[in-house]
């Protein structure tokens, strides 16, 4: 028994103040994902990543846009968004402290616009992740045929470009006299 | 091409060669999931005998029962009894019976080995199939108002989020009570209120003070996680999903369900991502038995001791964060290894941290033992007879509390656990305090598993994420999560998708066996008990209390039977 009481005063108080005073969770604890938009391509890596589905992008290709939203009263903090993202756009922060009043205060969109096929004008992936792509393909050195094609077809649409492909090959085939058709 | 049949590395050649002595053609085809996992393919008609010399012949244990609607595969329907193997030739055996789909009958083997009734009733209840001869035939997961006729796991039976009208007001479920030649009347009790972590709904049937018998009903709260994995989402997200299936032992959920894909698939998981999975599971461990232990000074009346033992806990709670990242849901595994590194300098403040526990749990402990209160409450109290162990395979500190030596980590070692010589600790006493100083012995014991791990681990890649899956190979994986073994079986499917997961939690295998714990005890004892299982002990919310002379029930809540338990006065039945 006295020795319980010595520990008691030993140990003294445990609690703390919170929520009358701020608690500091550590560097390393995950909490909200930080977004940012500038950084952001629009590449959707992150919404495929996401297990709970809290980030997602919705296409729409009339209007030419893409909107990318995240909502963080579906959000697990796992990070999986920060560990897919090509440029650190999106990196968990500890801050935990996410109630709010109104449910939509939780949700958190972006709109990005959609590069159009320099070929047929149908509008096909986000601008920015264009732009990136063609930056990084520009940087590259190999110098091979191959690089340089997809430097060429860097603003055409999947379908145009499965169409040069069709295109090429049957050049090919006619040079080297096997086209059987 | 992955085969897992070369002969030179198959574990459990020697349970197959006695089955097959003993029954002949009735083992159809005997094949090798994994390494260690045997799967029996067996006549129906003799599932039961194989199953029953498999358990008690060989030294099985059941582990899990899973269902599976391999219509689409096999035109049938098949049922898995996993026997976690433990004398000789340690490893799993799976007996697999299929019935066809027009049939959808089975035969039970409920009379045999009573440990398989909560997982034939589920398949029941799932799969609408019929175990022919079962000993208990009541619903075990659906609700009395669930519709008949949809059963919830088969592939053509609903979308995961379809919640059905319900069809009855009527509670037609019945408590079982065998209470000798004193009739019972079972008395339909109010409506739930869930206001506490996990509803239950306990029946007590007493002569005055003492329980002649009790029984009790779950899955108030069936979250539907299964199903959920196999439709909604992807193979690879489901062990964030895992987790969540328990805010204690989470991340033993989701080490369980990763490996029975890596090792259904042959993948290789780097030794550092090993050591750092073990090293975050023993953290979990810490924690969980220190939860378990304040509880238990609090039902022994000793609410000083359960008020330090949660202040000493918030220590283990702060290593695990900084170690993952968050207190809970750790967030960590990934198929094929680990996201985060356990660093030097985290290494060297989790050493800190081990050496502070150690000290203060041990003062506590010491204070706690030393109660005679303790002595007196916990001794000889809820005893869970070795005979019944045996029947109900009950698992963890529950299991080990009546001297049975089962331990996943040491009974089939994985992760860095392989490279660990330890043994699993037990008591004998068969009761709370058995079950009690197991936990203490454990929590040193985790300790010094930490550091040694921690001293040990090899350096290098802690993912790897080179790797394809080849759809529809299963296995099994075990983890010894704090209250006990876990058990996941998955088969992965075709579009990315689980095509079956069936997630065993620990205390899945121990409530069946508690009903024995409570005979034979007084209402005191009641919250002392249960909270030995170390369910969340909320679980005792509102207890009907069924005087089988005076045929009177009685609704008590939980906080009256708790400050019963606590101070022993005022007998809430005496009013
Ligand atoms: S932290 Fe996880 S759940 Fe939250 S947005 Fe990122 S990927 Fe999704
Ligand atoms: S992965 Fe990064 S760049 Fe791509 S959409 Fe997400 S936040 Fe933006």
């Amino acid at each position: 028994m006295l020795k319980t009481i010595r520990e008691v005063l030993r140990t003294g108080n445990a609690t703390v103040q919170y929520p009358f005073a701020p608690v500091k969770r550590p560097e390393y604890a995950r909490g909200k994902p930080d977004h940012d938009s500038e950084k952001c391509l629009a590449c959707s890596a992150c919404a495929v990543a996401c297990p709970p589905n809290s980030i997602q992008t919705v296409v729409d290709i009339t209007a030419g846009k893409t909107t990318w939203s995240i909502n963080y009263g579906r959000c697990i903090y796992c990070g999986r968004c920060q560990e897919v993202c090509p440029t650190g756009a999106i990196k968990l922060s500890p801050e935990f402290e996410l109630a709010v009043m109104n449910k939509s205060d939780l949700e958190e969109t972006c709109v990005y616009s959609l590069a159009s096929c320099s070929e047929c004008g149908e509008f096909f992936a986000p601008a920015k992740a264009v732009d990136y792509a063609a930056r990084i393909l520009s940087r590259s050195r190999g110098d091979d045929e191959h690089m340089r094609r997809a430097i060429e077809l860097i603003s055409v649409c999947m379908n145009c470009k499965q169409k040069h492909d069709a295109y090429r090959y049957w050049e090919k085939s006619k040079q080297a006299g096997e086209l059987l058709c | 091409m992955k085969t897992n049949n070369d002969i030179a590395s198959r574990i459990g050649e020697s349970h197959v060669t006695a089955a097959r002595e003993r029954f002949g053609s009735a083992i159809l085809k005997v094949h090798w999931g994994s390494k260690d996992q045997v799967v029996f393919d067996v006549a129906a008609d003799k599932a039961p005998e194989v199953v029953e010399f498999l358990y008690y012949g060989r030294g099985g244990w059941l582990s899990v029962v899973v269902g599976n609607d391999e219509r689409s595969l096999n035109a049938s329907y098949a049922i898995y009894y996993v026997l976690s193997m433990e004398a000789e030739d340690p490893c799993f055996c799976t007996v697999r019976v299929t019935t066809p789909a027009d049939s959808c009958e089975f035969y039970s083997v409920s009379s045999k080995v009573p440990a398989v009734i909560w997982g034939e009733r589920e398949v029941q209840d799932m799969f609408g199939l019929r175990a022919i001869g079962i000993t208990d035939n009541r619903n075990l997961v659906l609700p009395d108002d669930w519709p008949q006729g949809v059963y919830p796991l088969r592939k053509d039976a609903m979308d995961y989020r379809f919640r059905p009208a319900p069809t009855t007001d009527v509670e037609n479920y019945e408590f079982l009570s065998e209470t000798g030649d004193k009739e019972t009347t079972v008395i339909p009790m109010g409506p739930l209120h869930i206001t506490s972590d996990e509803p239950g709904h306990f029946r007590l049937f007493v002569d005055g003070e003492d329980i002649i018998d009790a029984d009790y009903r779950m899955f108030y709260v069936h979250r539907g996680m299964e199903k959920c994995a196999e439709s909604r989402m992807n193979y690879d997200t489901v062990p964030f999903l895992a987790e969540r299936i328990c805010g204690i032992c989470g991340f033993a959920h989701s080490v369980a369900y990763v490996e029975t894909i890596e090792s259904a698939q042959n993948i290789e998981v780097p030794a550092r991502a090993q050591y750092i999975r073990a090293i975050i599971l023993e953290t979990e461990r810490l924690h969980s038995h220190l939860l378990n232990l304040g509880l238990v000074c609090h039902f022994s009346g000793f609410d000083t001791g359960f008020h330090h033992m949660f202040r000493v806990r918030e220590k283990s709670m702060n290593l695990a964060e900084m170690l993952t990242g968050a207190r809970k849901t750790y967030g960590l595994n990934l198929i094929g290894g680990v996201r985060r590194d356990i660093l030097g300098e985290q290494k060297i403040v989790t050493l800190k941290y081990l050496e502070e526990l150690r000290g203060d749990v041990k003062n506590l402990a010491d204070a706690l033992l030393s109660t005679p209160n303790f002595i007196d409450r916990a001794a000889g109290v809820g005893v869970l007879d070795r005979k019944t162990a045996r029947d109900y395979s009950p698992v963890g500190p529950t299991v080990r509390g009546s001297g049975y030596a089962r331990d996943s980590r040491w009974c089939h070692p994985y992760d860095a656990y392989k490279t660990l010589n330890r043994k699993p600790i037990t008591q004998d006493s068969c009761d709370v305090k058995g079950r009690t100083l197991v936990r203490v012995a454990e929590f040193f014991d985790s300790l010094s598993i930490i550091s040694e791990l921690l001293e040990n681990a090899p350096g290098g890649p802690i993912l790897n994420d080179s790797w394809s899956i080849e759809p529809h190979r299963y296995a099994v994986a075990n983890t010894e999560a704090p209250r006990g073994e876990d058990l996941h079986w998955s088969m992965i499917g075709n579009n990315q998708k689980c095509y079956r997961w069936r997630a065993k939690a620990s205390t899945y295998s121990n409530w069946p066996a508690l009903r024995y714990m409570l005979r034979g005890n007084t209402i005191s004892d009641a919250a002392m008990i249960v909270g030995s299982i170390d369910p969340c002990y909320s679980c005792t919310e509102r207890v009907a209390v069924i005087d089988v002379k005076k045929q009177k029930q009685q609704v008590l809540s939980r906080r009256q039977l708790e400050n019963y338990c606590v101070d022993r006065r005022h007998s809430p039945l005496e009013s």
